[in-house]
């Protein structure tokens, strides 16, 4: 088994007071697009960070394909990263821009040229060299930034929030430019995004943090639909979250009490009690009669699908339900079929 | 970028070669603070390394400032020789040891009052030339006002001088303060503070430097600038409407002095400059600086237009008492307390 | 750069410094070398002098092992390192030389006594620095950077040596009275009548001289900020294209020596003067002496300061977004009162810089009130008089000086509460489309009629400078013309070579000299220091910016009796120096350079460092490759202003200069004390004509955009212009 990409074990960073990371601990696996994914100020930037080594921590041990770095300076890294603001030099042309990391490693100037040079053409950057930065698009720039992260063939990059000052098209086809790359490549590749979207569209691994801790790790579809916590549940796409009570459950289902129905759902396992549960909205089939007794206060239309807000005894419920299913009129009295519940802890 | 490193190493030069400049050291040099006008003091010095061979760097700084620089520079000296500049700090800073005693063999040349006050001084400085005091006039602003022309100090306090009499202040100027002095052995203490508070209600402003109220004078800024002759005759040479003054009560002096500073780093070249400040030759060219005072070697030419001693009422003025560090702050400090503060 | 990599360095520095150039004398040359003065200290000891330096070689060799040995032991090298410092400047202090002036080290080294410190002194001393910062970056400080670490300390060491120390070297003084402390003679110099006399009030006697003092810095600071308001507004919001004659207007006093105005008014208003006879002649009006004292010494500042104010204001007043101004007249306000209630209030942190600024350049101008003072009196002057008046006093002049420091933090404090509130207003880049609106008509007239009168005026007194350099004696009228007093002081003469005969020809190539070594140095330390502050984060950063500003709030005249106060004797003795008066440009002009860096620094994105330092970039090659080119502009700006402020600067270095090294200045006030008011003019005409060479050059060379409008706007905003004086 090879050493992770990353291994934090116990690491903190604290400014002053604050604790911008909190004893975190994880080993990210080569040669995966890994997300590090949360609100803001939840610490996924400080992380991001720690680990090109922009920050030192105060606290705690960093390994970086076995290598421990927690001491090294980011120069002293084998790492590269994309910023936010693509941080190109606006001194200098694109060449030199993407040049720049190899001439500082020690490259003679005519192989670092030639080297960024090959770099640019295979990122479709030709005839690009000799503009200076503020001559180029919005996602040219992007691509110059990672044709100068790529150029110093990294042991890991990073991106940190590489998208977010694309116009929204752009962004998809950025972000499937960026997938495609690191898998041709095989790059272990950290990215931090608060946009969960962006997330589970281009990660192997997710990292949702939350005030300086991990709150939950795990593959985009584990995270969707087995989030541990009411705000994971939240953050990952949005879930109903209500109090009911397990009766039985085993084999993947399970019978509930919810708003004081009996129903039945796809569940995984767990203890026979009170609990709290999420319910997505897809999750939610509207009939007639049966399940959650409950009266439709809100529908809209949205072409290829239709919301809904459903009053019942467990409190609100949100449901989206596709266009071709029957359609309901505020105020109809309906039945909410739950199909899939997530069970939370806490 | 070539062009760029090429200053770069022309400023690094220049900054070595202005940091290492014992590199092209003469065998002989000798650093002079003059304290006579810019004009007296070049050609002194130029005359003196063509005499000599010797490399002068001279500063020339008030006898205030140089006594200063003298007195901070005491543990580790900078300069060899003081020249010129009011008797007073050269007093004091014999008093305070800060120069040295040398007799020069051209002593015998001197007039009288140089080597008097050379005796007084321990030999630690020495009379290089003399200036009475005195005051100049401009002659039409007076006619303009039609004040008869004043003879005396006495005259000074008029109130037709209201506010025409220019002194400076002898908390800054040497000449100043030998003007206090004079007026107190001329007249005894009390007498004399009435005097000069009486004065003080027709004085329109204390400058600073002491030769400033003869340029007043000279164009009409002050009816009546109180100053050395000297002062006074270079202004009427130069083409002023003044007239000038020997006051008929007698007057004191000042003797421009020269001294060797204790510490000298050159002292061989420090005491041949100061033998050969006294010589006949160098003293002449005072005059030739259209410098008008009075030179101490009794065979040097005197200017025509200096201000003759034969013809002045000169009082015995007494420069160890009156020079003294003590004397002179009780002096200055009763001057501030009751001239200076009082209303006009 | 590595720890290791530059406690090499360091170790090699110090032997350097050990080995090759003199121990003693800064100025002794190498004539004798390698024996006699200027021996190096590794001779010194091998023929058994000063003894009791072995010391310094053997802790020296306790760092080499591990260094040979490829490792950097940070507890070692900062013994080592602080051990050297610690010990080359107690064994100076303790035997001087007069001899042996600590009392306890007489029973072990007898009657020694050795000179001051030299060039070996220096390269070991820079070596010991660069030992105790491998040590401390060893260690994990600074992030274990070695070059940062050596730049923080490197400078610390700079900053304590040559603007904390002298401070406290005065401020000791002033609780001194017949060499011992007494703390009643510091409290009764610190409340003496001179300085707070309320006498004014009540009679007709003159008021003490803080009160002088406060008086002439509060009507300087209203005035200069109203006069430059006039201009500001007429220059930004009047049609006028008036650019380049405000430019002019705005460049001119930057370049003139400070007390050249004085010369000017002297020759207009004096009681003689032109305007005086002019008035008198025609109307009959008393010729006065008005122009001796406070109204005289007002006149000259507002001539020199309002300048400043002008592009501060300007600066502001640009800076306003015209689509506020269009957001209140499209509801409906009229002209006047948009400009009462959107402009003016906008304006308001802007004019109180302005005035703060008019203030603080007043309290310490020291040649205006030295040549128009007449019977006024100010801290500066009085100061200076304290000093080198008939009666020294060193005391009583940092008793004074004591207060004057007291009125400068004051209004700095005050400055600093007022602008801590403020938002700054910063450049989104996005354009604002808003047409600025124009001035209400009303208003436009009123600025007209302040400010052209006195834009004519300034010109009226500029051009008596240069017409007095040409006529015989301007003073008295005389208006023959003339070379004489351009043949006095600028004669050449061919006799063997080139002779310079003139007698202000020594001082130029001084201040030229001076000025051109102190220039880059003042730029390169300034944006090193401003990169500290701004980019690195380090234990006592808060306490290494004071001391890099501090220099900044203390006045000239304090400098200079500090400097010869504390550089006078061993170990540390530089007065007669050109090296003092480098110095003494260097870090009075610091302040400026680290502020213009840290404004330019501001629009330089942190994230252009980061991204050099993912890529591998060090501290090194991210400061040259990225930093510094992109603050160019700065790094120039800084340049010109420390070249110029070191041609004018006064009542510093007026107490440093020395025998070889006198300055044009301090020449021009010796000609001006002794009436020579002609030479005086002729010489600082030659003056602003080189330094208008320089500044146009600059001009020329960053181009027109950036040391225009902006940068100058934008530098001075920051980084409040001069204490010249």
């Amino acid at each position: 088994m090879p050493d992770p990409a990353i291994r934090f074990e116990r690491v903190t960073k604290a400014f002053g007071p604050v604790r911008a990371v909190d004893a975190v601990s994880f080993d990210l696996p080569q040669g995966a697009l890994v997300t590090l994914l949360g609100p803001s100020g939840c610490g996924k930037t400080t992380t991001l960070r720690l680990i090109a080594g922009l920050e030192l921590p105060s606290e705690g041990r960093i390994e970086i394909e076995g290598r421990d770095v927690s001491r090294l300076a980011a120069a002293e890294r084998r790492i590269a990263m994309v910023f936010q603001s693509y941080a190109l030099f606006p001194h200098m042309t694109v060449l030199e821009n993407v040049a720049y990391g190899l001439s500082v490693n020690g490259a003679r100037r005519a192989a670092a040229e030639a080297e960024a040079r090959a770099m640019l053409a295979s990122l479709g950057l030709e005839g690009f060299e000799a503009r200076l930065p503020a001559e180029l698009s919005g996602g040219q720039q992007q691509r110059v930034a990672v044709a100068r992260a790529l150029v110093l063939r990294p042991q890991v990059l990073l991106f940190d929030e590489p998208l977010s000052n694309l116009d929204a098209r752009l962004r998809r086809r950025v972000r499937e430019d960026i997938r495609d790359l690191q898998r041709k490549l095989g790059l272990s590749v950290v990215y931090v995004t608060h946009d969960q979207q962006e997330a589970l569209a281009v990660s192997d691994l997710v990292v949702v943090m939350r005030d300086g801790r991990i709150a939950q790790m795990g593959t985009p579809t584990e995270l969707y639909e087995d989030p541990a916590d009411a705000f994971v549940a939240d953050f990952m796409g949005e879930a109903n979250v209500i109090a009911g009570e397990v009766l039985a459950a085993d084999g993947g289902r399970a019978r509930l009490r919810v708003g004081g129905a009996e129903v039945e759902a796809a569940m995984r396992a767990h203890p026979v009690g009170p609990a709290t549960l999420a319910v997505r909205p897809e999750a939610v089939t509207l009939v007639d009669a049966g399940g959650v007794p409950g009266r439709v206060a809100r529908a809209a239309f949205l072409g290829q699908t239709r919301e809904y807000e459903v009053e019942t005894d467990a409190g609100m419920l949100f449901v989206i339900a596709p266009a071709s299913a029957p359609a309901f009129a505020e105020g109809a009295a309906v039945g909410c079929r739950l199909e899939r519940v997530i069970p939370l802890r806490g | 970028m070539t062009s760029k490193r090429g200053f770069a190493v022309a400023l690094f030069a220049g900054a070595l070669a202005a940091l290492v400049p014992g590199a092209a050291r003469a065998q002989g040099q000798l650093t002079v603070y003059c304290s006579v006008q810019e004009e007296w003091c070049r050609p002194m010095m130029a005359a003196f390394e063509r005499a000599t061979g010797i490399r002068v760097a001279m500063t020339r700084k008030s006898s205030g400032e140089t006594m200063t620089q003298i007195r901070a520079e005491a543990t580790n000296p900078r300069g060899d020789v003081w020249w010129g500049g009011t008797g007073d700090p050269h007093m004091q800073a014999a008093e305070e040891n800060l120069t040295l005693e040398y007799r020069s063999p051209r002593l015998a040349e001197l007039h009288d009052w140089a080597v008097r006050q050379a005796q007084q001084a321990n030999y630690r400085t020495v009379g290089i030339y003399a200036g009475a005091l005195g005051y100049s006039y401009n002659v039409p602003e007076l006619q303009r006002r039609r004040i008869e022309a004043p003879r005396c100090w006495a005259d000074l306090i008029k109130p037709a001088f209201r506010g025409e009499v220019q002194v400076a202040d002898p908390n800054t100027s040497g000449t100043a303060y030998t003007l206090l002095a004079t007026i107190v052995q001329l007249m005894g203490e009390e007498p004399a503070f009435d005097y000069l508070k009486a004065l003080h209600r027709n004085v329109n402003q204390y400058t600073r430097s002491g030769a400033a109220p003869a340029r007043a004078a000279a164009t009409g800024e002050s009816v009546v600038g109180i100053t050395f002759l000297h002062d006074a005759v270079t202004q009427k040479v130069n083409g002023a409407p003044v007239e000038i003054v020997a006051p008929c009560e007698g007057t004191g002096y000042e003797i421009g002095s020269m001294s060797i500073i204790r510490g000298a780093r050159n002292l061989d070249n420090a005491k041949r400059f100061f033998d050969w400040a006294l010589s006949a030759e160098a003293q002449a060219i005072g005059a030739e600086a259209k410098s008008y005072q009075l030179p101490s070697n009794r065979n040097a030419p005197i200017p025509p237009e200096a201000p003759r001693f034969e013809n002045i009422k000169l009082i015995d003025y007494d420069f160890a008492r009156w020079g003294s560090a003590a004397e002179r702050t009780r002096l200055l400090t009763r001057w501030d307390r009751e001239v200076r503060a009082a209303a006009r | 750069m590595g720890a290791l990599s530059l406690a090499r360095i360091a170790l090699a520095c110090a032997a350097f410094g050990l080995l090759i150039p003199p121990w003693y004398g800064l100025e002794s040359g190498f004539a004798s070398w390698p024996g006699g003065e200027a021996a190096p200290l590794a001779v010194l000891l091998a023929g058994g002098a000063a003894w009791w330096l072995w010391p310094v070689p053997l802790i020296l060799l306790a760092s080499a092992p591990s260094l040979l040995a490829h490792r950097a032991e940070g507890r070692l090298l900062i013994a080592c390192g602080a051990g050297v410092i610690a010990w080359v400047f107690l064994q100076g202090w303790a035997i001087g030389l007069p001899g042996t002036v600590w009392s306890i080290a007489a029973p072990f080294v007898g009657d020694a006594s050795q000179p001051a410190l030299g060039w070996g002194a220096t390269f070991l001393l820079t070596g010991a620095v660069g030992l105790l910062s491998a040590g401390l970056a060893a260690q994990g400080r600074f992030n274990g950077d070695a070059f940062v670490s050596f730049l923080v300390v490197g400078s610390a060491a700079l900053l304590i040596a040559f603007v904390f120390a002298p401070l406290l070297t005065i401020l000791s003084a002033a609780a001194v009275e017949d060499g011992r402390i007494a703390p009643e003679a510091m409290l009764a110099r610190l409340t003496a009548h001179e300085a707070w006399s309320l006498a004014c009030v009540t009679s007709s006697l003159g008021c003490g001289v803080v009160w002088n003092t406060l008086a002439l810095a509060t009507l300087t600071g209203v005035l200069s900020t109203l006069l430059g308001l006039a201009f500001a507004l007429l220059s930004a919001r009047a049609n006028l294209h008036l650019g380049g004659a405000f430019r002019a207007l705005a460049i001119l006093p930057l370049i003139t020596p400070p007390f050249v105005v004085s010369l000017s008014l002297i020759v207009l208003f004096g009681r003689t003067g032109m305007v005086t006879e002019a008035l008198s002649a025609l109307f009959g009006i008393p010729r006065s002496r008005w122009i001796y004292g406070l109204p005289g010494v007002l006149l000259a500042q507002l001539l020199a300061f309002t300048p400043i104010a002008y592009l501060l204001l300007e600066g502001a007043v640009r800076q306003i977004a015209p689509s506020l101004e269009e957001a209140a007249s499209t509801m409906g306000a009229r002209r006047f009162t948009v400009f009462r209630t959107v402009t003016w209030p906008l304006l308001r942190p802007g004019l109180a810089a302005a005035f703060l600024l008019g203030f603080v350049e007043s309290l310490s101008d020291f040649g205006n009130p030295l040549v128009l003072g007449g019977d006024f009196d100010v801290l500066a002057t009085r100061i200076f008089f304290a000093i080198a008046g008939a009666r020294h006093d060193p005391g009583r002049a940092a008793a004074l000086a004591l207060l004057l420091l007291g009125l400068t933090f004051g209004a700095f404090a005050l400055q600093t509460a007022w602008l801590g509130k403020r938002r700054y207003v910063t450049v989104t880049g996005k354009g604002d489309a808003g047409v600025p609106s124009p001035l209400p008509r009303g208003l436009a007239i009123a600025c007209g009629a302040v400010a052209f009168p006195w834009m004519a005026f300034t010109a009226i007194v500029y051009a008596i400078i240069m017409l007095g350099a040409f006529v015989h004696d301007i003073g008295r009228s005389d208006m023959t013309f003339t070379w004489r007093h351009y043949i006095t002081a600028f004669e050449v003469e061919w006799f063997q070579g080139l002779v310079f005969r003139g007698a202000a020809w020594d001082s130029l190539f001084t201040t030229i000299e001076v000025a051109a070594i102190s220039a880059p140095l003042t730029a390169g330390l300034g944006i090193l220091l401003a990169w500290l502050l701004a980019r690195q984060a380090f234990p006592g950063r808060r306490t290494l910016e004071f001391l890099a500003m501090l220099s900044f709030a203390i006045p000239g005249t304090v400098v200079g009796v500090s400097y010869i106060m504390a550089f006078n004797v061993p170990p540390l003795e530089l007065t007669g120096t050109s090296l003092i008066l480098i110095i003494c440009f260097v870090f009075r002009n610091l302040p400026v350079g680290v502020r213009g860096g840290i404004a330019a620094l501001a629009q330089i994105d942190r994230s252009l460092d980061e991204a050099s330092a993912t890529m591998g970039g060090g501290a090194v090659a991210t400061l040259r490759r990225v930093i510094l080119p992109l603050m160019r502009p700065a790094i120039i700006a800084a340049l010109a202003y420390s070249f110029v402020h070191a041609m004018t600067a006064v009542s510093a270095v007026i107490f440093l200069v020395s025998a070889r090294h006198n300055l044009a200045t301090v020449y021009i006030v010796g000609r001006v004390e002794a009436g020579e008011i002609a030479l005086a003019i002729a010489y600082s005409s030659v003056l602003i004509l080189i330094m208008l060479a320089v500044v146009l050059g600059i001009d020329k060379l960053v181009g027109r955009a950036q040391i225009g409008r902006r940068a100058p706007a934008g530098a001075m905003q920051t980084a409040p212009v001069p204490v010249t004086a």
